[in-house]
């Protein structure tokens, strides 16, 4: 091929590059084979635990399910797999129709009217339902639960420092967890809010019915709500209480773990605002011939044609992730997924109950109910001592929903528990023994 | 041999097993506790289908899609190179796949160490100092180095001057949107021959400036040569120097964002270092920073004490997380293993491979339509479409014959400082075989007829499909064909193709 080129060698192909700015090597050895890399990585993966090791009881917006084998082995066919974004649409009908069916479930779970073709996760959704508020609505304050995981909060102030926006924080009723009512329309009644966020269950595991009021509170500014589809199963879909827009992770339907990437990003609104949607949405037309076909739409929302003045950066966004979630969706069917998420409720509520009245602890820490996680507080040591504690013993107990960033540890230990599907009644047993050891400081208690 | 994709009469899956009417007699479940006004008042309308029903559905959408397996992908800046299977296999490892971010660091040391190890490896390929894994897709990296940027001169206290961020007409969409979203104005400089205009950006550079980005090799597959002189340009200005690593399967082992005298970069792990593109995502958007702007990368960064790996949080500069968990640690593992398995010489022989593809397409398909930028080019070139208009023909349409021969068309349309523009990559992974099937391809659709290249596609599972109808009428769910009840689609018909066995 050089030679037909005219071309002496490799070399010549990058004369065009300037020798101030070539290098030597990169410096990263020898390339390997097959059996020597799958060696190399088994031997780094086997220093993880997977959490199958553990009483698993880890949770948050990331969750621990069993995939039906049949998700995996179709989002690995690699007419899925390899594919790119569906820019020509008459190549690209199979995973057109996929999206188109993705989107038709989470406007059935959201009871909104228009559900774009994925976003990056739970958090960055929030963060452009946030900026879609902004463009719907004028103001400069955005509010969120105080409860909300810290994470998400500081990715939203990430969405918002470029447009001079503030994420201000609702403070919740110290004893019950809910969202103080009288404070948003205080704030609402400033003219300054373009929009206000609330997740269900929330940053604390609660259901909590002041966000079913929240809405005749704010009026005409936008809601975001930010909800967990399996919970969607069984509770209003946000679109009937006044939700405008309803974001949420969409792991736990149908992808794995993966130590927390890829994840799901959802998000729908109502029909008068598709125009400011970010990302993409397929739409279904027809072929020249009158038969039915998909097509991404509305482009001329997206940064490829509307550069600086589109409605989001997003470009890749996470399809083979949305097609897992509708795979799951519909493997379990609509009975079953309820009834998963009664069962998990059941299992949390059997371990609140249990743990309950254990000297250091309280448990639930607030007294809305919860669905399938709860908090609990720690009334000395700290949580990621308890829960090193509790890993010793075979438990994997939850998380801390402290901000790790923070130079001063203060305030109070919170612990987020979240029974996973795999964890039953022996599990739960299991970690009411442990966490009453762990809470007894001793000659194990020091980790 | 003429082409054929499947054809099914597949419907949406809720017309394979339309659900039950739905009944609103009180909560369709029980929940202790919890209020009867949170429950729903009817189930999820959605099919009950069974594993069968479901399995053939998407077997036969699969049928109805291109992908790199079935065949090339020669879209321009996407670097559709094979996804190697090994990849796959350990990405679903119980060790990786089911781990879970909030696990104690001492049950991840695996996971922190692939992190750990792949930053490492991709600072030594792009020449900066830090690399961090935590953006999803590039466009996201890009967002992430820009806030940075941000922050860096709130620290300076220079801010409220430097408001404007600076970019070739050549550049990706997704650069001034993220410029746009991080707050900052844009201005595009026009370019020359295909590359910046170093007059024009001198000219348009100042105070104002904080950033100029840059995307090298550019989308016109052609090397800023200058690149020595724009990134003194942009210094002595003050500003940030912003790779956009796109096109990084160019020059690897041969020049490196570092090297050339960017601050930051983001590269995209889904196509230098193969991971599958998914129809659309997920991707991973490394970033990378030097000296100045490494600080300012989020949260937490993946550190090693000794023997063990941790996630250290104290990082007082650090911008905060732009999203959930560490990044798309599935597919970092993926493009670790496209490392590991390359190697030094490996890498640095993907992008001779690739730049090798494209020249010599590029000659060969030059006899076809012109070339606007007659010289030497990288991984991708450009076509111009331009004269096929005089005969009705469009470049669109020669893109939607060329689907008719079993190989996707390029991308279309960009970048736009060239008329009807054809952009094309070929990445290393495709075979001289391959190319000169492209060629002959190529030949038959521009040399079709006008009328059978508006026509086309003939081949795949649908004809050319009504763009305009779509964003007209928007339906855009279920819920919308419920509303507009819509006649159901024609009596299935049998398969024009049988499905392979």
């Amino acid at each position: 091929m050089l030679r037909s080129l005219g071309l002496p060698s490799f070399d010549a192909l990058f004369d065009d590059i300037p020798k101030g700015v070539r290098v030597a090597r990169m410096g990263i050895g020898p390339g390997r084979t097959e059996p020597e890399v799958v060696a190399d990585v088994d031997k780094i993966l086997a220093r993880n635990k997977p959490v199958s090791r553990f009483s698993n009881f880890l949770g948050g917006r990331i969750s621990s399910r069993y995939l039906p084998a049949i998700v995996d082995a179709l989002i690995s066919r690699s007419e899925f797999l390899t594919s790119y974004t569906p820019y020509q649409p008459e190549a690209s009908q199979g995973m057109l129709q996929a999206l188109f069916e993705f989107q038709s479930l989470w406007v059935e779970l959201s009871g909104l009217d228009v559900a774009n073709a994925s976003l990056y996760d739970g958090a960055t959704a929030a963060g452009e339902a946030m900026l879609l508020c902004r463009r719907i609505h004028l103001g400069d304050r955005f509010l969120v639960p105080a409860s909300l995981p810290w994470e998400e909060k500081s990715v939203l102030g990430n969405y918002g420092v470029g447009l001079g926006l503030k994420v201000a924080e609702i403070p919740f009723d110290p004893s019950t967890g809910r969202l103080d009512l009288e404070w948003v329309d205080r704030e609402v009644r400033r003219g300054d809010v373009f929009g206000v966020l609330a997740d269900v269950p929330n940053g604390f595991g609660l259901v909590d019915e002041r966000v079913l009021d929240l809405k005749s509170t704010i009026g005409t500014v936008p809601l975001v709500v930010s909800a967990d589809p399996l919970a969607l199963t069984v509770l209003q879909p946000p679109g009937e209480y006044g939700a405008d827009i309803v974001v949420g992770e969409g792991q736990g339907f149908g992808m794995a773990l993966s130590f927390g990437g890829p994840l799901l990003g959802l998000m729908a609104c109502r029909r008068e605002h598709v125009r400011f949607l970010p990302g993409r949405l397929v739409g279904a037309t027809q072929d020249v011939n009158g038969r039915r076909a998909y097509t991404l739409t509305l482009q001329t929302r997206e940064q490829h044609i509307r550069r600086s003045r589109a409605t989001s950066n997003i470009c890749t966004n996470q399809s083979l992730v949305a097609l897992a979630f509708v795979l799951y969706a519909s493997s379990v069917g609509p009975t079953r997924l309820a009834r998963l998420q009664a069962d998990l409720a059941e299992k949390a509520r059997a371990l609140a109950t249990a743990l309950d009245g254990i000297e250091g602890l309280k448990v639930p820490r607030f007294t809305a109910p919860f669905l399938g996680e709860f908090t609990m507080e720690l009334a000395q040591g700290n949580a990621v001592g308890f829960l090193d504690r509790m890993l010793a013993k075979g438990v994997l107990a939850g998380h801390s929903l402290s901000d790790p960033r923070r130079a001063v540890k203060s305030g109070p230990e919170l612990v987020h528990v979240a029974p996973s599907q795999a964890a039953n009644t022996a599990d739960i047993r299991k970690y009411v023994k442990a966490a009453r050891e762990a809470l007894v400081p001793g000659p194990m208690g020091s980790a | 041999m003429t082409f054929r994709q499947a054809r099914w009469d597949e419907p949406p899956l809720w017309e394979l097993a339309p659900p039950k009417a739905a009944t609103t007699n009180g909560p369709a479940i029980a929940l202790p506790g919890v209020p009867d006004r949170w429950l729903r008042k009817t189930a999820l309308r959605w099919p009950e289908l069974s594993e069968p029903e479901i399995a053939r559905h998407y077997t036969r959408l699969s049928q109805m899609n291109f992908g790199i397996e079935t065949s090339a992908y020669p879209l321009g800046s996407c670097t559709m190179k094979y996804n190697p299977k090994v990849s796959e296999m350990l990405a679903r490892r119980p060790g990786a796949a089911d781990v879970h971010p909030y696990q104690p660091e001492s049950t991840v040391q695996g996971s922190l160490e692939i992190i750990y190890r792949l930053e490492k490896l991709l600072a030594k390929v792009t020449g900066l100092r830090e690399v961090s894994l935590q953006p999803a897709a590039g466009a996201h990296g890009e967002y992430a180095a820009l806030l940075m940027v941000r922050a860096y001169f709130q620290d300076q206290g220079k801010l409220g001057q430097r408001t404007e961020v600076l970019l070739p007409d050549t550049a990706h969409g997704t650069n001034p949107a993220s410029a746009a979203m991080a707050g900052f104005t844009t201005r595009e400089i026009p370019s020359k021959n295909g590359c910046v205009d170093l007059g024009m950006l001198k000219e348009a550079i100042s105070e104002r400036t904080a950033c100029f980005m840059l995307t090298n090799p550019n989308t016109a597959g052609l090397f800023e040569s200058d690149i020595m002189s724009i990134a003194r340009t942009v210094h002595d200005a003050g500003a940030m120097l912003y790779y956009d690593g796109a096109n990084l399967n160019a020059i690897m082992g041969v020049s490196s964002p570092g090297r050339m005298g960017f601050d930051v970069a983001h590269l995209n792990l889904h196509k230098t270092f193969a991971t599958p593109h998914g129809g659309g995502g997920p991707g991973a958007g490394a970033l990378g920073a030097g000296e100045e702007l490494a600080p300012y990368l989020p949260v937490p960064r993946v550190a090693k004490d000794k023997r063990r790996y941790y996630l250290d949080y104290q990082r007082p500069k650090s911008i905060g997380k732009i999203k959930t968990g560490y990044g798309n640690f599935g597919l970092d593992l993926r493009a670790y293993v496209y490392i590991l398995s390359h190697g030094e010489e490996g890498l640095a022989h993907v992008s001779r491979r690739a730049v090798l593809n494209s020249n010599y397409l590029a000659d060969r398909l030059g006899k076809f339509l012109p070339r606007p930028f007659g010289k030497l080019v990288k991984h991708e070139f450009v076509l111009s479409g331009a004269r096929l208009k005089k005969e009705g023909v469009r470049t669109l349409d020669l893109a939607k014959r060329l689907l008719d021969e079993g190989v996707h068309a390029p991308t279309v349309y960009f970048p736009s400082l060239v008329e009807e523009s054809l952009m094309i990559e070929f990445p290393e992974t495709e075979s001289r075989r391959e190319l000169d099937a492209f060629v002959e391809a190529f030949d038959r659709a521009i040399h079709d007829t006008p009328q059978h290249l508006r026509e086309a596609p003939k081949n795949l599972s649908v004809g050319r499909v009504d763009e305009v109808r779509a964003a007209r009428e928007l339906q855009l769910s279920w819920k919308d064909l419920r509303a507009a009840a819509v006649p159901p689609p024609p009596a299935a018909r049998p398969a024009t193709t049988p499905p392979p066995p």
